[in-house]
């Protein structure tokens, strides 16, 4: 009887917080689809006029165009690094590539605001360097390398180096061993991490906002939105973010398959 | 001492610790410094005073406080959500565990902007609740009561910290065996002996990483307070923003960060000590 209860209150609490952590993208959704312009019930039937009149923004586009290169140069950079620190800390006894885990993974451990103005104040002040879309990949990079180097690190622990020592044995060159035998095994997980670079690239507002000077991406362009007008195309764009986002996290566990 | 050997060793880190120097050791050590230099005329002037440190304590220190209450809240509401989630998923879900695992990671790289908007839209005077709450005629006149105050920001910071703090405690709970837990029960421990013997302090390191990953964020966020904060409840960050985008005192402004910064750390470890007190054997 106890039991039961126990199992009963654990469902209860369990679709509790699913539903606490979809319920207000679903409702951003869904509004967006609505007649009615303010984000409130009655929705006033289905239309696709926010889509229309978002997509026929030039602003958009533009913010779109940006979030795209930003995030395919993030994508492309972070897992080639990522992946590199990974192979060579899955290599290194755990008392070696614990605490270098741990430092690499600060800037995530930390408000993104503290990250961003420190970065900028140092691009302006010391460096002298123009802010634009270069200045905002460098801060994605730092934000996006450790999630790449943390899911290739705990791919590549329990991989069997024996198998590279073996075809090096046979003359194979590094390069050639990474290549024929590494990277067959964990392509997988790469295409992984990459995508959930894409994905944390996509969805970063506040570095994006203190690196970029001047020029929206797609956060940039919502932020924009719901401080300076009640635009009904909010919830169309908040929709385009949310399926981008968690499209991107979505494939990376398919490509993956989910070992949690 | 650096060998050649060392050097063709340690290369593949080298790009990855590059992008850490460049872009957030060496910046965050420039701040530092720039929050002992001044500003006059709009033009920063590169001397040592610690006036925006006096300056951060007799104009903020409400506003720090006021800030660090709300963090300690939401670190403590996120905290015990996320383990007791994590607990669900790895002990009592069986084979419904994946699929809520992936929701949380599903949450956990989509739209933080969109969810701190999602709740200025719902809790709003004429959001999504209010119009609900009309439309089945449960109230006559919008009720104000949802936002604008701590509850609003709270609710809304532990939104999008919650799948941030259930990895870290479900990666702690993975790591403990199943035999220890039956070996435990079989010498006679009651479930909730175990549970508190075994499971928790097995379970620490995820706990207060989930604590302090929640505590940092929540005191350094900006977007949150503007959002669906209200007059009560100004925060921190929101000021230090202001500091980079409205009024160029960027001296000011690293100071009031690193203020914050080293009040939160005592406060973090502080309630570390306390964690680990409570679960000494």
């Amino acid at each position: 009887m106890t039991m039961r209860v126990s199992a009963a209150i654990w469902a209860i609490f369990g679709a509790a917080v699913v539903l606490f952590m979809l319920t207000p993208m679903v409702l951003l959704v869904l509004f967006s689809f609505g007649r009615n312009a303010l984000t409130a019930f009655p929705m006033g039937g289905l239309t696709l006029d926010w889509y229309r009149k978002l997509l026929a923004n030039d602003t958009f586009w533009g913010a779109a165009e940006n979030s795209a290169i930003i995030a395919a140069c993030v994508a492309v950079i972070s897992t080639v690094i990522g992946t590199m620190a990974a192979l060579l800390l899955s290599r290194m006894p755990e008392r070696v590539s614990g605490p270098l885990l741990l430092q690499l993974r600060a800037p995530v451990m930390l408000p993104s605001l503290f990250v961003g103005v420190a970065l900028m104040s140092f691009l302006r002040l010391v460096l002298d360097v123009e802010l634009g879309l270069p200045t905002v990949i460098l801060g994605h990079l730092v934000i996006t390398q450790p999630f790449v180097i943390l899911i290739v690190h705990a791919r590549m622990v329990g991989f069997d180096h024996a198998l590279v020592e073996s075809a090096r044995d046979l003359g194979a060159s590094p390069l050639q061993a990474f290549f024929t035998v590494t990277l067959p095994i964990v392509r997988a997980t790469i295409v992984g991490a990459a995508l959930i670079a894409v994905a944390v690239s996509l969805d970063d507002f506040i570095i994006t906002f203190f690196t970029i000077g001047s020029g929206n991406t797609i956060p940039t362009l919502v932020w924009s939105m719901v401080r300076t007008s009640l635009d009904p195309s909010i919830n169309a764009s908040a929709t385009i973010l949310i399926a981008l986002t968690m499209g991107m996290t979505v494939l990376a566990l398919h490509f993956s398959r989910y070992r949690g | 001492m650096t060998s050649a050997k060392d050097l063709r060793r340690w290369w593949p880190l080298a790009p990855a610790a590059l992008v850490y120097l460049i872009a957030f050791a060496l910046p965050a050590s420039f701040f530092f410094i720039l929050s002992f230099w001044s500003v006059r005329a709009m033009s920063i002037r590169r001397d040592f005073t610690v006036s925006n440190y006096v300056e951060t304590w007799e104009k903020y220190a409400d506003v720090i406080a006021a800030t660090l209450l709300i963090a300690a809240e939401t670190a403590v509401v996120t905290t015990v959500i996320a383990f007791a989630f994590a607990y669900l998923i790895r002990f009592r879900a069986g084979r419904l565990g994946l699929p809520l695992l992936f929701v949380t990671l599903l949450t956990l790289f989509g739209g933080y902007l969109v969810k701190i908007y999602a709740w200025k839209a719902i809790l709003g005077k004429e959001g999504v609740l209010n119009s609900a709450l009309l439309a089945l005629a449960l109230i006559e006149e919008p009720l104000t009561i949802f936002i604008y105050n701590s509850g609003a920001v709270v609710a809304t910071l532990t939104h999008f910290l919650l799948p941030l703090a259930v990895l870290p405690i479900y990666g702690s709970l993975r790591g403990v065996e199943d035999d220890l837990i039956e070996a435990a029960r079989d010498l006679g421990a009651a479930r909730r002996q175990a549970f508190r013997d075994i499971v928790l302090p097995l379970c620490l390191p995820g706990l207060l990483t989930a604590f302090t990953l929640s505590f940092l964020i929540a005191a350094g966020d900006y977007v949150t307070p503007r959002f669906v904060g209200g007059t009560g409840t100004a925060m921190i960050g929101d000021f230090i923003e202001q500091q980079f985008s409205l009024r160029f005192d960027w001296p000011m402004g690293s100071a009031m960060s690193f203020s914050t910064f080293a009040a939160s750390a005592v406060l973090i470890v502080a309630a570390g000590l306390v964690l680990r007190w409570s679960l000494r054997p």
